[in-house]
């Protein structure tokens, strides 16, 4: 769990003209390949239930440890007999939904401490900030870890752990983000004019803060699968028999001298979605960000 | 300049309080109790209560808080709830294997970052910058411990190339220490050496297109020159702000590769601290964590202004 | 974290096994020299008895002091710093001690040393020895090498206690010079064959030979390293790479791939723990008995033996494993899982099962949720945090708990502790009138024929009324390289090393 793509993040430049994703696109082949896999990602999830050729949590214990390419078990089987390309699509169906809530957790709370922070200024900003500060000063993962440990592990519990470690990123984005908005002109004129500070928020600020924030999104989404997997991996995550990557990857790590692929399947699947996010974000970010265009 | 780092520590000290609040009480209100980790096996209702009223367990929460700050403020930690021992004593035996493992794991990371982050600036939008950028997008995307699973496979288990977990401290045997090193370094420093290089890349670029560059090439400088003495120099500024961040982070991105690999440092102390609920020692951990990123951070802004005069303190 | 729940308290799911035990023959004569490693499954704590509740230390223990008395393979009580006994007064038990021993530090071991040793776990604070000598009023010295235990009530379990921490003698000016950190450095403190050298916590604890160990030629090798390993396929790896010479567990599946490598020694014979989950009696749904019956009738052993312990071990029917002379080779009312009888005793309800985040657990807890639903019966799965689960167990906040048993010498420790009413871990609230009066009376009586048959009395009943569902008796195993020799295997889990040499 490392907090660098927030780091990478912050570096997008914000743009007063905003440009549509989409037109965006266009120019830019990397962003429709990570998008595409993005999409394709969804899919899996969505569709899950309709392409697994099995059940993911029917155990069938004589069935056990059948290797890859068996016969019906396109990925083998685990432990307890389980088609694992049935548990790692639905494995889908877990790591996003949990990435999502997590991430709505800290852009929520974090973009609201932000613009309150930034736009208004002086006692607001010192308390907040010192709040923020001491979130970002505590281990984020030894946070998690806590979060979950105090609220009992689970699914739920690891979104809301993750969210709360991802406050700080969007905190510090979105207030430095309004600084530098509150300074241009525009804004003035409308401050001038007689708009009221939530008009200005809603109808100025935050339109013109999509752009990085959505950049920042689907890199913390990749954060977020990590983490979820970390978690899990030290039994902190989804509950058994739910088919979870970290989970997997934790039993099957046992049996990594005669069944490798038990921990390895599901340790590939973390890495695409993680990839395909982060891949997402960084074109995206490299789409957005004028200096760097090649 | 004075002022401003002085005013940056009298920042810190609200932070510092918020932290030990907020790990008193996270700790402390998570379901579990010591008492009966420590008895296993042994436990009576008696030997639980004689526990309680020995770590004092059985006093208040906020009385509780309050004399541990007393301590802490007197730089007394306490003592480890499981093994006895002074809680700085805890962490100071495992805080070499930690240091030695970040170290390793940042160097491997700069190894691989600034040749290719400084290849893929200079030959931008070439095969070998995107197969880079690539490669930097893949690097953070691989969870760690997955890394450190396939590494002990391959190179421990299969190959017996390295040994399979553990540690030997340097001075005993600085060899085999090396040997039990590598491949926790490798796991944890490869997230690093991808972001590191993303840093090198997209500062070099942005070097690159700085008129002095520009100035010396029309000049006649040789470009390789240009690029590792004049350019190189200056893209690592933002490279140094990272490092330094990543140095103040080491306690946290080793909690599971030490995990993984069985590495006795303060990373997994923690873990294993808050499992076994042993307060003292995870409120220890957390506050030197805290501590050694608030530190890191001035320090970092600190250098950076020493680095690029063009900033100042005010 | 999967090492957690193997780690704790020696509440472990030991890899379990087939019996072969026995001393072993191999390597021809016994030579002098050498050291070995071995691995532990978690850190130690301690290193003083008084304060210890892990397996591990009592394994580092054994090796590094002695008790006053000892067991055979066959768990039978044989002399130790005690020479010869005199039991017939069961409230006065008189001790005739080995003459002429020495503790490491150069302190004679004798009739004071014991009572010291007994008063101090009877009396310190963080003692943790109060409530297995809580029979004894006071030690009196007659001479040199006699004491009287005096007792407050008869105690047939004393012996057998004595056996184990409670019981393990260390040298008084050893304690006092220790001071505060006596617990992580306890050097000259026992009489065994090995002496303390160094402790580095998380990495290796290093033993020497005793060069004046009492009893003659022993030990055989120059020292002893334990090494933390706390997960148990890092266990196997680091045999595999010659990092441990020996080890006591490694993950079931991978016995069979030991034992037919000729480069290592794989022994086990039956332990004397139990396996399985306890019900709790108190509460919903398992407040009615043909629900607690029904979950111990659909549970399917040899399934469970077969898959997650890889037929190590036998399928176990109630609390007093074979290795016991307690053991009821009769009981078998759940032998084969019978999902319609157990349909046919209650079905269509609910209840979640609790245990951790150990992969070997939550393997066997999806088999038990696909055993069961077989007979109707829906057993929903919680993973906890260890500590929280064992707060939740034992304050009968569960309704199905997974909790083993790492097993005591005397059958009272089986038993007592968990089915009598007022037992320490009765976390199921079990109560049953007749089955306190068998195990109290197992407690006080001296005839071993009358406790046999109050244990067999007291099985039957707890068995048929399921407060907990056996599953699987476990093994206690040692693998070790195919360098080292001399091992006597004993069913307590405990490798004792004094006998061992290296070729």
């Amino acid at each position: 769990m490392s907090t660098a793509p927030a780091l990478v993040a912050t570096q997008a430049s914000i743009r007063q003209t905003r440009i549509h994703l989409l037109e965006l696109a266009r120019g830019h082949p990397r962003v429709i390949l990570a998008g595409s896999l993005v999409l394709l990602l969804f899919l899996i999830a969505l569709l899950a239930p309709f392409i697994s050729p099995h059940d993911p949590i029917a155990v069938n214990a004589d069935n056990a440890y059948l290797p890859p390419l068996s016969p019906s078990h396109l990925l083998g089987t685990d432990e307890l007999g389980r088609d694992l390309f049935s548990r790692v699509l639905w494995g889908a169906r877990v790591s996003l939904p949990v990435a999502f809530v997590a991430v709505a957790v800290g852009l929520v709370a974090g973009g609201v401490i932000g613009l309150i922070s930034g736009y208004f200024g002086g006692v607001f900003d010192l308390l907040l900030m010192r709040l923020i500060d001491a979130l970002l000063a505590f281990p984020a993962l030894i946070l998690a870890i806590a979060i979950v440990a105090a609220l009992g592990p689970d699914l739920r519990n690891a979104m809301i752990a993750i969210g709360i470690v991802a406050i700080p990123v969007y905190a510090r984005l979105v207030r430095a983000l309004v600084l530098q908005l509150k300074q241009m002109e525009f804004i003035a004129a409308t401050r001038s004019l007689g708009a009221t500070p939530t008009s200005i928020i809603l109808r100025h600020l935050i339109p013109n803060l999509l752009n990085p924030v959505i950049v920042q999104v689907s890199l913390s989404a990749g954060f977020a699968i990590l983490a979820e997997a970390t978690l899990s991996f030290l039994g902190l995550g989804a509950q058994v028999p739910t088919p979870d990557w970290g989970q997997m990857i934790n039993t099957g790590a046992t049996f990594l001298a005669n069944d490798p692929w038990l921990a390895i399947v599901p340790g590939a699947a973390i890495s695409v979605t993680v990839f395909s996010f982060n891949l997402l974000g960084d074109s995206l970010r490299d789409a957005l960000d004028p200096r760097l265009r090649s | 300049m004075t002022t401003y780092v002085l005013r940056r520590l009298v920042l810190m000290v609200p932070v510092a309080f918020l932290v030990t609040i907020g790990v008193f009480m996270l700790i402390h209100l998570t379901p579990g109790d010591p008492a009966l980790i420590l008895l296993g096996e042994d436990r009576s209702p008696q030997a639980i209560a004689a526990i309680h009223q020995q770590l004092g367990l059985d006093k208040p929460l906020y009385v509780q808080y309050l004399i541990w700050l007393g301590h802490i403020v007197h730089g007394d930690l306490g003592r480890s709830i499981t093994t006895h021992q002074p809680v700085t004593t805890a962490i100071g035996e495992r805080l070499p294997a930690t240091l030695e493992l970040g170290a390793v794991a940042l160097i491997w990371s700069l190894l691989v970052a600034i040749p290719l982050g400084t290849i893929a600036a200079v030959r931008r939008g070439s095969l070998a910058d995107h197969l880079a950028t690539g490669l930097a997008v893949g690097g953070v995307s691989i969870p760690n411990f997955f890394i450190g699973i396939v590494l002990i496979f391959f190179l421990s288990v299969t190959l017996r190339l390295f040994p399979f977990g553990g540690y030997v401290p340097f001075n005993q045997d600085p060899f085999e220490n090396l040997r039990h090193v590598i491949l926790p370094a490798i796991a944890l420093g490869t997230a690093g050496a991808a972001i590191n290089m993303r840093f090198t890349r997209s500062s070099m670029i942005e070097v690159l297109n700085q008129d002095y560059i520009r100035t010396a090439r029309a000049k006649g400088a040789p470009w390789r020159r240009v690029v590792f003495i004049h350019a190189l120099k200056n893209a690592l500024i933002p490279v140094v702000t990272i490092v330094g961040l990543q140095i103040g982070g080491i306690i946290e991105g080793a909690v599971v590769t030490e995990t993984v690999f069985t590495w006795p440092g303060v990373g997994r102390l923690a873990v294993e601290s808050i499992f076994n609920r042993d307060y003292t020692v995870v409120q220890g951990i957390v506050l030197l964590a805290a501590f050694s990123y608030l530190i890191a951070n001035l320090l970092v802004d600190l250098v950076y202004g020493w680095l690029d005069p063009r900033i100042s303190f005010t | 974290m999967r090492w957690v729940a193997v780690a704790v308290a020696g509440l472990v799911l030991v890899a379990a096994c087939g019996p072969s035990g026995g001393t072993s023959q191999s390597g021809g004569t016994p030579k002098a020299g050498g050291t070995a490693t071995i691995a532990l499954e978690s850190e130690l704590r301690t290193l003083d008895p008084l304060d210890s509740s892990l397996l591990v230390e009592r394994e580092v223990f054994y090796n590094m002091y002695d008790s006053l008395f000892t067991i055979d393979p066959s768990l039978k009580i044989t002399p130790g710093l005690v020479k010869s006994w005199d039991v017939s007064d069961p409230l006065n038990l008189k001790f005739t001690l080995q003459s002429g021993v020495k503790y490491q530090d150069g302190t004679a071991f004798n009739a004071q040393s014991v009572k010291d040793n007994i008063q101090r776990y009877l009396t310190a604070s963080t003692s943790r020895r109060k409530s297995d000598l809580a029979s004894v009023s006071s030690v009196e010295v007659v001479d040199d090498t006699h004491v009287i235990f005096h007792l407050k009530k008869p105690d047939a379990t004393l012996l057998a206690t004595l056996v184990d921490r409670a019981g393990m003698m260390l040298s008084m000016a050893a304690v006092q010079k220790g001071g505060q950190n006596f617990s992580l450095a306890p050097v000259g403190a026992g009489s065994g064959p090995f002496e303390f050298v160094e402790w580095q916590r998380n990495d290796h604890l290093t033993l020497k030979k005793n060069p004046n160990y009492w009893k003659p030629g022993l030990p055989y090798l120059d020292g002893v390293t334990y090494r933390a390993i706390p997960d148990v396929n890092a266990i196997l790896a680091a045999l595999k790479t010659g990092d441990i010479d020996i080890a006591r567990t490694i993950a079931p599946k991978d016995v069979a791939g030991i034992k037919s490598d000729s480069s290592f020694i794989y022994r086990d014979t039956p332990a004397i723990g139990f396996n399985g989950f306890e019900l709790n009696t108190g509460a919903p749904p398992f407040n009615d008995p043909a629900k607690r019956q029904a979950v111990a009738l659909a549970t399917d052993r040899y399934e469970i033996l077969k898959n997650i312990n890889f037929n190590i071990g036998v399928v176990g029917y109630g609390p007093i494993p074979p290795s016991s002379w307690a053991f009821d080779s009769t009981e078998k009312i759940y032998d084969h899982a019978d999902a319609a009888k157990a349909k046919a005793t209650a079905t269509g309800f609910t209840f979640t099962y609790k245990t951790t985040s150990d992969p070997i657990n939550q393997q066997l807890a999806a088999l038990l949720q696909s055993e069961l639903a077989a007979a109707g019966i829906t057993m929903n799965i919680q993973t906890e945090e260890f500590a929280t689960y064992v707060q939740e167990c034992a304050n009968h906040q569960f309704q199905a708990c997974n909790v083993n048993w790492s097993g005591r010498l005397d059958p009272d420790g089986n038993t007592y502790a968990w089915w009598h009413t007022k037992g320490d871990f009765n976390d199921s609230l079990y109560s049953n009138a007749q089955v306190d009066a068998w195990l109290e009376d197992a407690r006080v009586s001296t005839d071993q024929n009358k406790r046999k048959q109050d244990y067999l009395n007291a099985q039957k009943q707890i068995v048929a009324d399921a407060p907990y569902v056996f599953t699987v008796f476990g093994v206690s195993a040692q693998i070790s390289s195919n360098k080292i020799h001399g091992f006597t295997l004993y069913p307590d889990l405990m490798i004792r090393m004094a006998a061992v040499w290296k070729g």
